[in-house]
């Protein structure tokens, strides 16, 4: 019974190593969390197409539908005769640019259905963020044509992240939010709009306390009960001005922003 | 702005007490272990009780004592696996409350009642179970047996209330209702409202279905070694005959668990387009293939098993020839579903494919391919059943000769209809050809029903070519079932990694982000040691409440000198 019992136990282990074997040989592609990624106001052609592609091939799931010549034109390689989506997206709609035809395209689907394909596209602008958008177009253009897509055609408050615009909101730590979901405090600060109040490393207005120095008169709890909560307390010579700040703070970042900022005013001593 | 908000912000704010660690092996890997293996056993002890009151109901009816005596066999594991079920369930509540605190504390808030209902039910449950086991001897007899039988029906009722519970906390998380946003308070939440979700209710038939295929084939694998280790004929049949049974109930249940799961797939497309997208041609895509692969060994496992057991019925010699041809068209199908399609590639990689798939593959690879393989191999799979079921009898009524026409020609007909939507469906627009699938579907369905119907009605007083030689079956074939549980059980994981894993750095779909270390969704490769893993543990856990079970008490087989008699039962 030992040679039986060895048996089965050989074939199931040789089962499982044969399929776990199979699965390590197949290409492995890990969904990673989308990473903030820098396109400051100096971002080049090359690095907007770098980005574009990983959205396209990643995030945006295009080549799910775009390259099979049955779901959605190809744009990566010619499609009836008209070559790669550079090279045809300028004579698509008269009086259009290629990048306008593109933004479009992902903005309004509907409204520029090749002929022989469903509207089944959603609206991208939706599920990705400007920049996001706006490198997809980038890498687009790149595909046989000229890119002209540059940091200024990019929303400021979106320009420094990729992150998608989907939830958001902080109650369940969603991942948008304030900068299109960006963890960089600054980016945080001024698309808040803070330093309409407050005064922070010499920049700002004085309606508000200074948060030059705030980590030295709050700690980090303190500082985001004040963010969450700003009616929970006030600061001392600033009674008069006690409901000013806008509640919506909390639900206008996700919980990885609203930690950022938060170590970044406590550590402001 | 209501306190609990204000609460729920400040507590998604402070990540370090969202996450806690598990030693060694780390948090996410100790839920996805706890969470698999759970499922593993509570899919075990919701499938076998169906078995059992199957198998129960023909020994009452069919007054045939060697069905009941199977039944109460494999309720008796149940009794261990229900613990087992327990610790693991504790476990990964445990693990939930402790390592995603944030998380478990937002599902309480909304399910909380369904908590506490669960809990009861698995009371009720377990005390049904222990009325059932422990009644058996006991209320043996006429009406009493027909109370017995009710206790086994109640038990399944229980078992798969509960397990709808469940399902509707994960589908929750897959798909919840599209008016809940990231600022929801959870304490607004209807709980009707978070249950009856997009997916829920396909999720609840296709795990139906698929606890009723892996119970017969953990049936299977029990019979195939208590087969190996018997000491007499008699007893060597008894396991082979419910080796047969546990393989044709795991069989017939696979045949329509693929439509099930088609309907789960386009309520996910039509939730939420991206996430289908994910699951069937973003970072998913291969997930697919290897999925084909198991489902191919599946099916040319289960197969063969059949034609070697036609090796011993008499009469089975006239079938034989044909089995290569069936071999053949399951070879065949095996390799087009199988072929890659839609799959993630760089830009370098799809201009030298000259797009997104193969040039000569590519057309294999698309639904209209893939949909006729399956439906041909699911025919080729009724065919072997019916040669085998067959393969003992000649038919005597007057009409066996046209009924066997009908039959082939309502075969040629399926398949007919098959091919041709198959290739039309290259020649007309997506949203045309998803529609096909359902013809094709339909004619496989009628073929298998009406094909059956004609068969009972052509065996009736059939004359017999000889009894089936239970027992006579070569260690291979005992084998074959072992790999078959093994790859059903491992292809579960492999589905609760997609079905799971679709939902991406997302605790709650676009609802509750998923903020910890952990938040990336691994490979397929990681993915595959983990599932390996988990059915390691399950399986020797299995192994172990198998031989605790014949530790408690004797197999309930008896001797009965008549190994034969089960020729004329499921199958024949």
């Amino acid at each position: 019974m030992w040679a039986t019992n060895a048996k089965i136990v050989g074939i199931v282990l040789g089962t499982l190593a044969l399929y776990t074997l199979i699965a390590n040989e197949i290409p492995q592609v890990q969904s990673e969390v989308p990473q903030t990624l820098t396109l400051g106001a100096n971002v080049t052609p090359e690095q907007l197409v770098a980005a574009g592609e990983k959205v396209f091939t990643g995030i945006g799931g295009c080549p799910t539908c775009h390259g099979l010549g049955t779901r959605a034109p190809n744009l990566l390689t010619d499609e009836k005769g008209q070559g790669p989506i550079g090279a045809r997206c300028g004579k698509r709609e008269p009086g259009k640019s290629c990048k306008q035809y593109l933004y479009e395209s992902l903005d309004q689907p509907g409204a520029y259905v090749v002929e022989g394909y469903q509207p089944i596209m959603p609206v991208m602008t939706k599920q990705l963020s400007p920049a996001q958008v706006w490198s997809v177009i980038a890498f687009l253009e790149s595909q046989g044509g000229t890119v002209d897509v540059t940091a200024s055609d990019i929303p400021a408050t979106s320009s420094t992240s990729t992150t998608p615009p989907t939830g958001g909101g902080g109650g369940g730590g969603g991942g948008g939010g304030l900068a299109g979901g960006s963890t960089d405090p600054k980016a945080i600060i001024q698309a808040a709009g803070c330093l309409a109040c407050h005064k922070l490393e010499g920049q700002g207005q004085v309606i508000a306390p200074d948060l030059t120095h705030v980590g030295s008169r709050r700690d980090a709890e303190s500082i985001r009960k004040k963010i969450l909560d700003p009616a929970s307390s006030v600061a001392k010579g600033y009674e008069k001005l006690a409901g000013i700040m806008p509640k919506s703070f909390g639900t206008m970042m996700n919980a990885q922003q609203l930690e950022a900022l938060v170590q970044y005013l406590a550590a402001h001593k | 702005m209501t306190d609990s908000v204000l609460l729920l912000l400040q507590a998604a704010a402070d990540t370090t007490h969202a996450y806690g660690e598990f030693p060694v092996i780390g948090a996410r890997q100790f839920i996805w272990i706890t969470a698999e293996v759970h499922l593993m056993f509570a899919a075990f002890v919701l499938g076998v009780p169906m078995f059992a009151v199957v198998t129960e109901a023909i020994g009452i009816f069919g007054g045939d004592e060697r069905y009941d005596r199977l039944s109460k066999e494999f309720t008796r594991l149940l009794l261990v696996a229900y613990s087992a079920t327990a610790i693991w369930g504790a476990m990964l509540v445990f693990g939930l409350s402790t390592l995603y605190p944030r998380f478990w504390a937002y599902l309480t808030t909304i399910f909380a009642p369904s908590m506490w209902l669960y809990a009861a039910l698995f009371f009720i449950e377990s005390f049904t179970l222990y009325l059932y086991y422990y009644g058996w001897d006991r209320w043996k007899k006429g009406r009493a047996k027909l109370g017995h039988w009710t206790l086994g029906i109640l038990l399944n009722v229980w078992g798969t209330i509960v397990m709808f519970i469940a399902n509707s906390w994960l589908t929750y998380m897959m798909s919840p209702p599209r008016d809940i946003t990231p600022t929801t308070d959870p304490t607004t939440i209807k709980l009707w409202h978070a249950i009856a979700n997009a997916t829920w209710m396909p999720i609840n038939v296709h795990r139906v279905i698929a606890n009723v295929v892996f119970g017969g084939a953990i049936v299977g694998a029990y019979a195939s070694y208590r087969f190996l280790a018997a000491r007499t004929d008699e007893e060597r049949a008894h396991y082979d005959w419910m080796g047969y049974v546990g393989n044709f109930i795991a069989m017939s249940a696979l045949i329509v668990l693929p439509f099930a799961g088609y309907w789960l797939g386009r309520e996910i497309y039509q939730y939420d387009q991206s996430m289908g997208i994910t699951m069937m041609g973003g970072f998913m895509s291969w997930l697919w293939v290897i999925q084909a692969f198991l489902i191919a060994v599946l099916f040319l496992t289960g197969n063969y098993y059949l034609w070697i057991g036609m090796g011993r019925i008499p009469g089975a010699e006239r079938f034989r020839p044909y089995t290569k041809y069936l071999l053949i068209v399951l070879v065949l199908g095996a390799i087009v579903w199988g072929t890659p399609h839609t799959m993630i590639a760089d830009s370098k990689e799809l201009a030298a494919m000259g797009g997104s798939h193969h040039p000569f593959l590519g057309a294999l690879g698309v639904m209209s391919a893939k949909n006729t393989a399956v439906n041909l191999m699911i025919l080729t799979t009724f065919l072997s059943f019916l040669l085998y079921r067959r393969a003992n009898t000649r038919p005597v009524v007057p009409w066996a000769r046209t009924g066997t026409i009908i039959q082939g020609a309502m075969f040629a007909v399926a398949a007919a209809v098959v091919l041709f939507y198959g290739i039309r469906g290259y020649f007309v627009e997506a949203i045309v050809r998803i529609g096909f699938s359902v013809y094709q579907v339909l004619a496989v369905l009628s073929c298998i029903v009406f094909v059956t119907v004609i068969d009972i009605l052509m065996a009736r007083g059939a004359q017999s070519l000889g009894a089936i030689r239970w027992g006579k079956m070569p260690p291979r074939s005992q084998y074959a079932l072992f790999i078959l549980a093994v790859t059903f059980t491992w292809l579960m994981g492999l589905m609760g990694f997609a079905r799971s894993g679709i939902r991406q750095y997302w605790h709650v779909w676009q609802v509750m982000q998923d903020t910890s270390k952990y938040a990336a969704t691994p490979a397929l490769g990681y993915a595959s040691k983990m599932i390996s893993l988990c059915v390691l543990i399950f399986l020797s856990l299995v192994a172990f409440v198998f031989w605790l079970g014949g530790l408690a008490e004797k197999s309930t087989f008896v001797a009965t000198g008549d190994a034969e008699k089960g020729a004329r039962h499921v199958g024949h």
